[in-house]
C-alpha cells in the first residue's frame, strides 16, 4: 500500500506537475471564463479538511470534552497534512511557481510590493499563520510521547526520537511550560481557524459575481469546512481502528458515537447557512443570479447540486440520529466519505461553475479538467502517504493525554448504578 | 558536609504526595525537590508550589510585537512602496484589520512556541538525571539531602511506599 501511494505520488504529483511546469498552464483545462479550476477547488477542500484538527483538538480541549483524547493527534495530523495539500494546490494554480516569492513583502530593486488590500494577500498571510500555528500545535503535545518512544526504542529510531524529544524528562517545570503553551495555542488557534476559511470565502465573496457576492459566505464556508473535516476524521479513525493493532482499545464505539453527534449538529448548522445563502439569492431577482440558480438546478451540473444537498444534509439527518449507526465505525466512515464527496461538489460548483455562469452569456463554456485530474489524485495520494509514514514514526494516539484522561475518570455510585465522572484536573 | 541527590520512584500519586510531605517534615525545602512524571500532575495534588512559567508573558509580548508589525506592514510599507490604484486609499482601515489580526496571532503563536523552548532549555541533549519508568506511569521524586542523612531518608521513603531509592545519576537520554 505504501509503495502504491509512493508510485501515485511520483506519477500523478511529481511527474504531472513537472510536466505542467515545463509545458505551461495550457495543459490544464482552465480557460476563459473559468480561470480558476480544480486547483482552487482542491485548495478550499483541503483547507476544509484541515479544520477538523483544530476543531477537535482546540475547541474540544477548551471545553474539556473528554472523548476527544484518543483522536486529537489523528485530527491534528489531518490539519497539517491537509494544509500541505492546500498549499501545493495554490502553487499548482500559480503556474510559474518559481515566481511565488513575489507574493511576499520582500524589498527589492523593482519596487514590487504586494497589495495588502487584496483578499489573495490576506489568504497568503492567513494560511501561513495557520500552517505554522497548527504544525507547532501538533508538535508540542507530541514531545512527551516522543520522549516515551525514546525510552523504549533502539538504533536509528532512538536517535530520531531523542533528537525530536529535545531532552524532555517530564519535570514539573517542563509540564507547566508545555501545558501553558498548549492552553494558549488551544485558545489562540480557534480564531485563526475561523479567520482562515472566512478569508478563503472572501476570495469569492468580495467579487460582485452571481453566486459569490454573499455576506454569509464566511460562516457558510467555516461550517462547510467543519462538515468535511468531521467526515474525514470518521474515515481516518475507522481506517486506524481497522488496520492498526490494539486501536479498538483506544478508539471505542462511544468515540464514534460522540463524533457522529458532532457530525449531525454540524450538518444542521451547515443546512441553516446553505439555505440562508440560497434564499437570499433566489429572492433577489437579479437576472444573472436567476440564470445561475436555474443552471444549478436544471443544467448539466444539476446532479452535483442535488448530490451536495443529499450527502451533506439529507443523509446525515436520515442516519445520524440513530445511535446504532453512529456506533458502527464502517457506517460512520461511509457517511463521512459521502459528506466529503458532497462538500467537494459544493466547492466545484462554487469555483468553476459559478465562474462560468457569469453576466456575459456569450462566454459560457463549461470547464473540463485535464491534467488537473492527475494532480488531484496526486494530492490525495500525498495526504495518504504522509499519514502512512506518520503512522510508522509517531504515536497516532496521544498516549500521555489518554493516560491523563484515565487518571481523572472515576466511577461514582448513584442509586443502583455507577456513572462515569470526570474530576477537574487543574 | 557534601550533599547528594536521591531519586525515589513511586507507583502512584498518593504515595508520592505523602513522601513529599514527609520530606518537608524532615527539613527538605521545595527548592531541593523535583518531580518527574509521565503525565502532567497538578502541583496541588503533590502539595508543591505553583511552578513559574514565562510562556504566557512571552506570548503576550509576541502578540504586541505582531500587532505593531501588522500595523507597519499595512499602514507603513505602502508609503515606502507606493502602489496607487485609481479611486482607492493607500492605507484603508478594514483590510488593515485583517493583516493586523493575522500578524498578531502569528507572532503570539510563534513566541509561545519559542517560550517553551526558552523556559525548558530545549533542546537539551546533555546527560540529565532521569528514570525511564516515569513513562510507564510512575512518579519519580528527586531531592537533595546531606550525604550523611542518606540512610535516614531512604528508610523514611521506603516506609512511604517507594519502589526504589537510589542516588540520582545523570545519564544520556
Amino acid at each position: 500500500m505504501l509503495a502504491l501511494m509512493a508510485i501515485l505520488v511520483a506519477t500523478c504529483l511529481v511527474y504531472a506537475w513537472g510536466y505542467m511546469i515545463s509545458e505551461g498552464l495550457g495543459v490544464a483545462g482552465v480557460m476563459r471564463p473559468s480561470y480558476w479550476g480544480i486547483f482552487l477547488v482542491n485548495t478550499v477542500f483541503w483547507i476544509g479538511i484541515s479544520h477538523a484538527g483544530t476543531f477537535i483538538s482546540a475547541i474540544l480541549r477548551v471545553f474539556k470534552a473528554e472523548f476527544r483524547r484518543p483522536f486529537t493527534r489523528a485530527a491534528e495530523l489531518m490539519t497539517t497534512f491537509g494544509l500541505i495539500q492546500a498549499g501545493a494546490s495554490i502553487f499548482m494554480h500559480l503556474g510559474r511557481v518559481w515566481l511565488a516569492y513575489w507574493l511576499f513583502p520582500l524589498p527589492n530593486e523593482r519596487l514590487l510590493w504586494p497589495n495588502f488590500h487584496s483578499p489573495l494577500m490576506w489568504d497568503l498571510l492567513a494560511i501561513t499563520t495557520y500552517v505554522l500555528g497548527s504544525t507547532m500545535y501538533l508538535f508540542l503535545p507530541l514531545i512527551p510521547d516522543l520522549a516515551m518512544a525514546r525510552d523504549r526504542s533502539t538504533g536509528w529510531r532512538k536517535t530520531f526520537y531523542k533528537v525530536l524529544a529535545l531532552g524532555f524528562r517530564g519535570t514539573e517545570g517542563e509540564w507547566r511550560h508545555l501545558t501553558t503553551a498548549m492552553n494558549i495555542f488551544a485558545f489562540a488557534i480557534i480564531p485563526v481557524m475561523f479567520s482562515v476559511h472566512t478569508i478563503v470565502s472572501w476570495d469569492f465573496a468580495m467579487a460582485m459575481r452571481p453566486g459569490w457576492s454573499s455576506s454569509v459566505f464566511g460562516p457558510y464556508f467555516v461550517l462547510g469546512a467543519l462538515h468535511s473535516g468531521m467526515g474525514a476524521v470518521a474515515i481516518v479513525l475507522f481506517i486506524m481502528r481497522a488496520t492498526m493493532k490494539h486501536m479498538d482499545y483506544f478508539i471505542r464505539k462511544e468515540h464514534f458515537d460522540a463524533l457522529g453527534k458532532l457530525m449531525l449538529i454540524v450538518s444542521m448548522a451547515y443546512a441553516y447557512f446553505f439555505f440562508n445563502d440560497y434564499i437570499v439569492q433566489w429572492y433577489g431577482g437579479d437576472k444573472a443570479t436567476d440564470d445561475l440558480l436555474h443552471w444549478l438546478e436544471e443544467g448539466p451540473m444539476a446532479w452535483m447540486f442535488y448530490q451536495l444537498i443529499f450527502f451533506n444534509i439529507i443523509l446525515p439527518w436520515l442516519t445520524l440520529w440513530n445511535k446504532k449507526i453512529r456506533q458502527t465505525p464502517w457506517l460512520l466512515a461511509i457517511i463521512g466519505l459521502l459528506i466529503n464527496v458532497g462538500m467537494y461538489w459544493e466547492r466545484y460548483l462554487i469555483v468553476p461553475v459559478m465562474l462560468t455562469i457569469n453576466r456575459m452569456p456569450f462566454t459560457w463554456k463549461l470547464y473540463v479538467p485535464a491534467i488537473e485530474i492527475y494532480l488531484t489524485i496526486g494530492t490525495f495520494a500525498t495526504f495518504t502517504l504522509f499519514y502512512m509514514i506518520a503512522s510508522r514514526l509517531i504515536p497516532l494516539i496521544p498516549v500521555w493525554e489518554v493516560q491523563e484522561g484515565q487518571m481523572v475518570h472515576t466511577l461514582r455510585k448513584v442509586g443502583k448504578t455507577s456513572v462515569p465522572t470526570v474530576s477537574e484536573f487543574e | 558536609m557534601s550533599d547528594t541527590t536521591l531519586l525515589a520512584v513511586f507507583e502512584d500519586i498518593d504515595p508520592a504526595a505523602d513522601a513529599i510531605e514527609k520530606l518537608h517534615e524532615m527539613g527538605v525545602t521545595d527548592e531541593n525537590i523535583n518531580v518527574i512524571s509521565g503525565v502532567p500532575v497538578a502541583h496541588k495534588m503533590l502539595g508543591r508550589p505553583h511552578p513559574w512559567t514565562n510562556v504566557s508573558r512571552l506570548a503576550m509580548g509576541g502578540a504586541v510585537a505582531g500587532f505593531f508589525f501588522g500595523l507597519f506592514l499595512n499602514f507603513g510599507t505602502p508609503y515606502l512602496y507606493n502602489v496607487p490604484v485609481g479611486g482607492q486609499y493607500i492605507t484603508p482601515v478594514p483590510p488593515g484589520l485583517i493583516i493586523v489580526f493575522e500578524m498578531t496571532m502569528l507572532f503570539a503563536l510563534l513566541s509561545t512556541f519559542l517560550g517553551v523552548f526558552l523556559d525548558s532549555f530545549f533542546p537539551n541533549y546533555r546527560p540529565l538525571e532521569y528514570v525511564a519508568e516515569v513513562s510507564d506511569g510512575k512518579i519519580a521524586v528527586f531531592f537533595r539531602c546531606a550525604e550523611a542523612d542518606q540512610k535516614k531518608f531512604t528508610d523514611a521513603l521506603n516506609k512511604m511506599g517507594a519502589e526504589s531509592i537510589k542516588p540520582a545519576e545523570a545519564q544520556q537520554l
